[in-house]
């Protein structure tokens, strides 16, 4: 597949110590949907405004199409944008809205109606056409933004955090409907989110960004099950990754994982890299649902159940375990108790380990 | 039951003492100004013979004329009075000379027009008869043209009070919306210090900094000059206009400009088909702000005209002036008053939309 955006070493800075981004090097590939995620802060809607031109670059190149447009107006990019709040222009009519950049372009009036039309097909707001934006919900006003971003068939599709402004259950539903436009207009696509169920759920690829600088790259699977760093673990899941510090002590064929709590043997063939840590900490990971309730006699450690969050189609149960809450999921049908005491173990292919000092990801 | 009765009662009689209470405030504002545009229809004779003054003026007069062995008598009815009371000459005959006199003292004091013929025609009555009571249309705008005809420079003056007006709001709204803009987008050193700023050229009184206007006026070659004057009005207006604007135009999301950069336009095409759209309303009060403050402005207007004044000093002069024609002076007055008000009147529908709230 031909790249479509490529970001060289691009960088903003703000001021003198104040970085929007630092380093940042994406390769967005031709039809795919890239999602920019991470908390508040971290530069990725910077990035997507630097991509837009509504942002100068301090530093780098950016290439659409092996052209570049590193200080080209926004309006010769050849991008469309959705923006956070819509920006919906509210002295125009729903059809002004969406043809705005149509009629800037000449268009032939028919042809324009035609487009229109058929993209308010797309986005099911064909009935509010005539209307204005003050009299449609906030449902609506994305459907519009959504359209006016589609009309120009751009080469590049960006999102700034459009979901944010929708009630959960519409936000559940306009996620599924992007997600199909997209299938069906192949445009090439960047969303920005701190929501990183939206991430997992609508993304091709995600680029998980903090401090201004990228963590990891890679698909959902990826950055799930191979998380490249103790944030990425922590960010990613519904609840995110439990953590223990652990002494790692290395004895011929065994290795051993210890802390107050447990002690873990993990066979070395499958945690070859691990050679190096004899002796030191490292940081254990594990996803909830790695926890899994075990007979006594296969019990890797036990607890209490400090609180049970049903969820319906599951149930989390918090445990402290000294002074540190851990969170498992567990199915529905398994009557549980407060205060029962859980016998527990971990999947042992599903292990993250991390270097206690650079936080990375170990094996 | 009863309890609830009890608290309606409570209740109507408290809103009913707010009215009362309102209806007595609205009284007071409006009434001395209803009774400034009643007067400006009156004719002298109401004016000054009338007491207690009628609450609305008349359209018509009424006259009866008799005669006895010193010649022919005129009276008019006087409203007040309820009867029929001694009106121009002690007496007159009907020779040419004095139906002459007659007809111009009735134009004069009653507004009314009746030609000599008339009269004539009324006398031969009386002759017969032994008197006649008739009545004349009044000439309700008498007053207006009366006042525009004894007032030298009066009509001129209009427009010149109009073209500072219009200059005024070019020159303030103009430079008060671009400063407003910058001040609403862009972030730079000494912002706020420069916003507090702008207000202090408002915080002189116009006769205290007179002297100097003038000389900086006089060298600049625009003394007595309406460009002059909007000038000075526009300095005080710019700060105003800055701090409408500005807020107009923070109301005013950044990104409904980016989208339009986005999709198609540049910056100055964002600023013409997405804000200029969207502030028209504040800059619409602005505009009145302005026009208003220009066109009623006499102070500074006194001080920098002198064989050019503009509307409202040709009004004050002739206020100072005249020791008795109060009639002909509420014309004067109503006059100046009516553009601000019909000014105001076409762009309330942006005012509304300003302080109504709308939502961006």
């Amino acid at each position: 597949m031909a790249v479509t955006l490529e970001l060289s070493n691009i960088a903003k800075r703000y001021s003198k110590k104040v970085w929007g981004v630092k380093k940042m090097d994406l390769q967005v590939k031709n039809k795919e949907f890239i999602v920019l995620l991470g908390p508040s802060g971290c530069g990725k809607t910077t990035t997507m405004r630097m991509v837009a031109g509504l942002e100068e670059v301090t530093r780098g190149t950016i290439l659409l199409d092996g052209k570049d447009i590193t200080d080209k107006a926004p309006r010769d990019r050849g991008i469309s944008m959705v923006f956070q709040n819509y920006a919906i222009w509210p002295h125009m009519t729903v059809f002004d809205n969406i043809a705005f950049s149509l009629k800037l372009q000449k268009i032939p009036k028919k042809e324009i109606r035609l487009r229109v039309e058929d993209t308010a097909q797309m986005v099911k707001i064909q009935e509010l056409l005539e209307r204005l934006p003050g009299q449609l919900s906030g449902g609506q006003q994305q459907r519009v933004a959504l359209a006016r971003a589609l009309v120009v068939k751009p080469k590049l599709f960006l999102m700034d955090e459009p979901l944010s402004n929708l009630d959960a259950k519409l936000r559940v539903i306009m996620r599924t409907e992007l997600k199909a436009i997209h299938l069906k207009t192949g445009a090439t696509s960047i969303f920005v989110t701190h929501d990183q169920s939206e991430a997992m759920s609508m993304a091709d690829r995600i680029v998980i960004m903090k401090d201004g600088e990228i963590v990891q790259i890679g698909t959902p699977d990826d950055v799930y099950f191979r998380s490249a760093s103790v944030f990425v673990a922590g960010f990613i899941g519904t609840p995110p990754a439990n953590f223990f510090n652990v002494h790692c002590h290395i004895d011929g064929k065994d290795i051993t994982l210890t802390n107050e709590n447990f002690n873990l043997s993990i066979s070395r063939e499958r945690f070859e890299n691990l050679a190096d840590y004899e002796g030191k900490n490292i940081i254990l990971g594990i996803r909830p649902e790695d926890i899994e309730i075990v007979e006594e006699s296969e019990a890797l450690f036990s607890n209490e159940i400090m609180v049970i969050e049903p969820q319906g189609s599951h149930q989390v149960v918090a445990l402290n375990v000294s002074d540190n809450i851990v969170k498992m999921i567990v199915p529905a049908e398994t009557k549980l108790q407060y205060n029962d005491t859980l016998f527990l173990n971990f999947k042992m292919n599903r292990l993250h380990l991390f270097d206690s000092d650079t936080e990375l990801r170990i094996n | 039951m009863n309890n609830s009765i009890k608290r309606n009662i409570f209740r109507s009689a408290r809103l009913t003492s707010l009215y009362i209470v309102v209806a007595g405030i609205a009284l007071i504002i409006i009434f001395p100004l209803f009774f400034l545009f009643s007067f400006s229809f009156m004719s002298d004779y109401e004016t000054y013979s009338e007491w207690p003054k009628p609450l609305v003026p008349s359209v018509k007069a009424e006259f009866m004329i008799d005669k006895d062995s010193e010649g022919y008598h005129l009276y008019i009815y006087n409203k007040s009075k309820k009867d029929f009371a001694g009106f121009g000459p002690i007496s007159f005959n009907n020779s040419e000379t004095d139906l002459t006199k007659l007809s111009k003292y009735i134009k004069i004091q009653a507004n009314c027009k009746i030609s000599i013929e008339d009269i004539n025609s009324y006398l031969s009555i009386v002759d017969r008869d032994g008197e006649i009571r008739f009545s004349a249309r009044k000439d309700l705008f008498a007053n207006y043209i009366l006042f525009f005809q004894v007032t030298r420079d009066a009509g001129p003056s209009v427009l010149r009070s109009l073209m500072v007006a219009l200059f005024t709001i070019l020159i303030s709204l103009s430079i008060g919306g671009m400063a407003g803009y910058a001040f609403a987008r862009y972030f730079f050193k000494g912002k706020n210090i420069l916003k507090i700023g702008v207000l202090f050229v408002r915080m002189f009184p116009a006769v205290s900094i007179a002297i100097p206007m003038v000389i900086i006026l006089a060298k600049m070659g625009l003394t007595d000059k309406p460009l002059g004057l909007s000038l000075v009005y526009a300095v005080g207006q710019i700060s105003m206009s800055i701090w409408v604007t500005a807020s107009v135009f923070m109301s005013i999301p950044v990104s409904l400009e980016e989208a339009a950069l986005i999709f198609g336009t540049n910056r100055i095409g964002a600023f013409w088909h997405i804000t200029l759209p969207l502030a028209l309303p504040g800059l619409a009060a602005c505009a009145m702000y302005a026009f208003i403050g220009s066109w009623n402005e006499v102070i500074s207007a006194i001080v920098l005209t002198q064989f050019n004044p503009t509307f409202p000093v040709v009004v004050y002069k002739a206020l100072i002036r005249s020791q008795s024609q109060v009639n002909l002076i509420t014309a004067g007055s109503i006059t100046q008053a009516l553009p601000a008000i019909i000014f105001t009147l076409i762009i309330r529908k942006y005012i509304l939309q300003m302080w109504g709230g709308v939502k961006v």
